[in-house]
């Protein structure tokens, strides 16, 4: 015979499982209810600026601004301070660095093989201060364009002897062949280089007068209107994008706003009322545009918290300018031809302009047509690359 | 005029005015007042959306507060709401494991019998015989259970034969089986669910209840849609229910729907929705005290009695019959909440923008359900015998509901960003203008963790894998989850925005039948 005793199994009476009590949800909507208080008005405080200070014995609340800094380069470094921001970005192409406190702050862009650009600008609580900065290659990035290519589209270079340098002071992006031999059976004309030609004309290697040659050029240049304003030595030539034109007077390019307070950048404008403070945050030079003796309401116009100056005048390094133009997609940055070569300049005047050499020498042209900078040199054409190849 | 004899019915339910569906059935100043009610919750739901965008123009500061503090209620509020389904997970669970008919042993039932309603349409021949099928297995006597196949006349011969074919086919497993035919074009009525079961409810008391002599308090009535596979236990987890209900004959028994008979065939957007469905009415089953009847449910066929089987006039029928009970009875009627599942169908079609299109619309009739906000505040201000707190966080939480499940995700989603690109140049150049998106970023991530515990939870409640599905599939059913915010504005936000428009326009809805099973 088997075990005689049998495990009983005894089944429930009722399910062991309660429906949540209505106390249980209560309390639990109570303790929701207080996370609720206590974090409404710390995340508040915490977006509109205010910070908790550990650095003291006694933790105190200090209110911080931010800095937005936009940058067509990417992975570039960012410090403020001497410090590096860790992982600021924000957006693809804009740095949103949070908790500065108040005062004046040193912003460096910078990465390997691209020229550093540096703004020191004043932060002010509550309150985020933009800037854009941007990195040209210390070496010029360019595109050859030659007479003639090869059956898959390579520049084929001409040259006199295997012993010229092609191209010595800058890098080309696209591979190419150079050769001393012609044979022209098994290359083909480049299409491109004919318009360019076109663009360059017949003029001579010499490099003229700024003046002259725009204002030979007008069209070329796409200025929109030349004007005499007053005497020879102010001529004044036009350059216009958007809403800025770029102004030639006085030995001097301006970049001179055309619309109403609306949209204008945030750089033409200061939030200060007085000289002294203008001075301090932002440069002398930008006080005295604003309050010097030569504003007027044609050139400052006030608004209830900022008073905005029309017109930025240009750093040209003290050099004579011979050509000038916006850089390709950009309405910030402005393009100058000076005595030892072609420079990009931020209108951006905070501070002080940052102006970076695009492309070095003496005996060169330059023509933009369809935000494409292009050079002549020697004989030679190709095209200034403005993007900055990341990996 | 109503000709009908009413002395069977609750007193207030006797009131000419019981069943009014909408502002145009009524008169003089009830009827303004009722047009009045139609017009707020779409008023409210406009007001909010236009609100926020003026204020992200105008007010730019303040539309950022307040969505500081909307993205922590959103985060508190799906933390609380995960809470109850985590916890009728558990319940749900335990509720399938119990042995319920050696738990009802101990009570008196034998008495008892079980109507079970199917009202149905067009749908085809497999879904009809799975559900009866489903009854044939169930775990409960046969003889006790009286089936109602309620068919459609507009439907067309083909439906009365397939209707007539299961009588055929299933009709000597049951103590009774009845076929209903509920004729089109009555007037008074609108076509759909509530006015076929309305007819079926009438058609089987006459001629199965009264001839059989038996008495109204021994049925249980079950309203299922045609596609509803009860699980095994279902009957006897309902008697256990019913006999230990405070107040049994004052009771509406709300099991869990599981729209899992199509699962693995649904498309991965169907499922999002079904499984959300599902969801929340896990929610509410942990709080019941602020629920209403959804889709397939049981009541005392004597309460159904008393206050007319319900509506034929509406279309929402499923939450209104609960909502009649509630005021006829003078507030004195609850939902008593099963944990217990039904099996039913996620709405599919044959294509994706078929789909698509299909579960909008039944979204549309399910949000349209707003019209029961309407008629509970209606008759919270006529029926005073309710009390008055007891009408005043109905009708808050009600209209809270319809509010929140138009607006919230478009805010939460859409309008969150509105300060950032409305707002003024003050705005734009403060740190809050820049911390916004990142808060809001940050706080909607968080809250987005209880997407993590929907796709685990969905997963444990996936029947198993059926022949000819790929386990690859289950990877994606864990992935679909990320469609959330989309489906929440798509199938939630715009259907209801849609539904509670068309009320405050008057361009009232009719009962649209949502597609199942292909044929």
């Amino acid at each position: 015979m088997g075990d005689s005793k049998k495990t009983k199994i005894i089944m429930p009476k009722e399910p062991q499982i309660e429906i949540l009590s209505y106390k249980r949800r209560q309390r639990l909507f109570q303790f929701l209810v207080l996370v609720f208080l206590i974090a409404l008005p710390a995340m508040i405080f915490y977006t509109t600026g205010y910070r908790l200070n550990f650095e003291n014995s006694d933790s105190t609340f200090i209110t911080t601004g931010g800095m937005y800094v936009t940058t067509d380069t990417l992975e570039v470094d960012v410090y403020v301070d001497e410090k590096q921001v860790e992982k600021p970005r924000l957006f693809r192409s804009a740095y949103y660095i949070q908790n500065i406190e108040a005062g004046m702050h040193r912003i460096v862009v910078q990465k390997s093989d691209l020229h550093t650009w540096v703004k020191e600008l004043p932060v002010d609580p509550r309150i985020v201060i933009e800037a854009s900065a941007f990195n040209m290659p210390v070496k010029p990035n360019i595109r050859p364009i030659t007479e003639f290519t090869t059956a898959d589209n390579q520049p084929v270079f001409m040259m006199a002897s295997s012993a010229v340098n092609v191209f010595a002071k800058a890098t080309s992006t696209v591979t190419f062949i150079a050769t001393t031999t012609v044979a022209s059976s098994s290359l083909k004309t480049n299409e491109e280089y004919i318009f360019v030609d076109s663009l360059f004309g017949t003029s001579s290697l010499s490099r003229r007068s700024a003046i002259s040659r725009l204002l030979d050029e007008v069209d070329r240049f796409r200025f929109a209107t030349t004007t005499d304003t007053q005497s020879t030595t102010t001529k004044e030539v036009i350059v216009k994008k958007g809403d800025v034109r770029l102004v030639y007077k006085n030995n001097d390019v301006y970049a001179v706003w055309q619309n109403g307070l609306n949209n204008i950048p945030y750089y033409y404008c200061v939030g200060e009322s007085d000289f002294i403070s203008t001075s301090e945050r932002f440069g002398e030079h930008v006080a005295e545009a604003i309050f010097g003796q030569d504003a007027s309401i044609n050139t400052v116009l006030f608004e209830s918290d900022r008073v905005c100056r029309l017109e930025v005048k240009l750093n040209r390094l003290g050099q004579d300018v011979y050509y000038y133009d916006f850089f390709p997609n950009s309405s910030d940055l402005v393009l100058l031809l000076l005595s030892d070569g072609l420079y990009v300049t931020e209108i951006d005047d905070r501070a002080w302009q940052n102006t970076q050499l695009l492309y070095p020498g003496d005996n060169f042209e330059v023509v933009v047509e369809n935000d494409i900078i292009y050079i002549k040199e020697d004989d030679s054409y190709f095209e200034i690359i403005t993007e900055i190849e990341t990996e | 005029m109503d000709s009908e004899d009413k002395s069977h019915l609750l007193p207030y339910a006797r009131r000419p005015d019981f069943k009014v569906a909408k502002a145009t059935e009524l008169t003089g100043k009830d009827r303004r007042f009722f047009r009045f009610l139609e017009i707020v919750p779409g008023v409210a739901a406009w007001t909010t959306i236009i609100g926020i965008i003026l204020a992200s123009m105008y007010a730019p500061f303040f539309a950022a507060y307040f969505i500081i503090a909307f993205s922590i209620y959103w985060v508190l509020k799906t933390i609380f709401l995960s809470i109850h389904v985590r916890y009728n997970l558990k319940r749900l669970k335990h509720h399938m494991e119990l042995d319920w008919g050696s738990l009802i042993k101990r009570f008196r039932y034998e008495q008892m019998h079980h109507l079970v309603i199917f009202p149905f349409y067009n749908e085809p021949r497999e879904v009809l015989e799975e559900t009866l099928k489903g009854l044939v297995e169930s775990n409960y006597d046969k003889e006790k259970l009286i089936v109602v196949l309620a068919a459609e006349q507009r439907a067309g011969d083909d439906a009365r034969e397939l209707a007539l074919d299961m009588e055929r086919q299933f009709g000597n497993k049951f103590a009774h089986f009845l076929v209903t035919i509920h004729p089109e074009d009555t007037i008074g009525e609108i076509a759909g669910k509530g006015s076929n079961t309305h007819h079926a409810l009438h058609q089987v008391r006459e001629k199965v209840i009264d001839p059989q002599n038996i008495d109204y308090k021994n049925i249980l009535t079950s309203i299922f849609d045609i596609d509803t596979v009860i699980y095994p236990d279902y009957f006897n987890c309902l008697i256990w229910h019913f006999m230990t209900a405070e107040n049994p004959y004052k009771s509406a028994f709300q099991p869990v729907p599981l729209f899992t008979n199509n699962l693995w065939e649904a498309t991965a957007v169907a499922r999002v929705m079904a499984m959300s469905s599902t969801f929340w009415q896990m929610i509410m089953q942990e709080r019941p005290d602020k629920a209403a009847t959804f889709s397939s449910h049981s009541v005392s066929f004597q309460a159904l009695y008393e206050i007319g089987y319900g509506q034929a006039n509406v279309v929402s029928e499923d939450s209104r019959i609960f909502w009649n009970l509630l005021v006829a009875n003078d507030g004195n009627f609850e939902v008593v909440s099963l944990s217990y599942p039904i099996a039913m169908d996620a709405t599919t079609a044959s294509s994706l923008w078929g789909t698509v299109k299909n579960i909008y619309r039944q979204h549309r009739r399910w949000t349209y359900g707003v019209e029961n906000w309407c008629y509970l505040v209606y008759h919270f201000t006529k029926n005073k015998s309710i009390p008055l707190k007891k009408r005043w966080s109905i009708a808050a939480l009600q209209g809270e509901g319809y509010w929140s499940l138009v607006t919230n995700p478009i805010m939460l989603f859409i309008l969150g960003w509105a300060p950032i690109f409305l707002g003024t140049r003050e705005f734009h150049a403060t740190v809050l203008s820049y911390e916004l998106p990142i808060m809001v970023r940050n706080l909607l991530i968080v809250a987005m963790l209880g997407l993590v515990v929907s796709s685990i939870i969905s997963l444990s409640l996936t029947p198993p894998r059926p022949e000819g599905h790929s386990r690859f599939k289950y990877i994606v059913m864990a992935l679909q989850w990320i469609m959330v915010p989309m489906t929440m504005i798509v199938f939630s936000a715009i259907p209801g925005l849609d539904a509670q428009t068309r009320l405050m326009f008057g361009r009232y809805m009719g009962f649209w039948v949502t597609p199942k099973r292909q044929k």
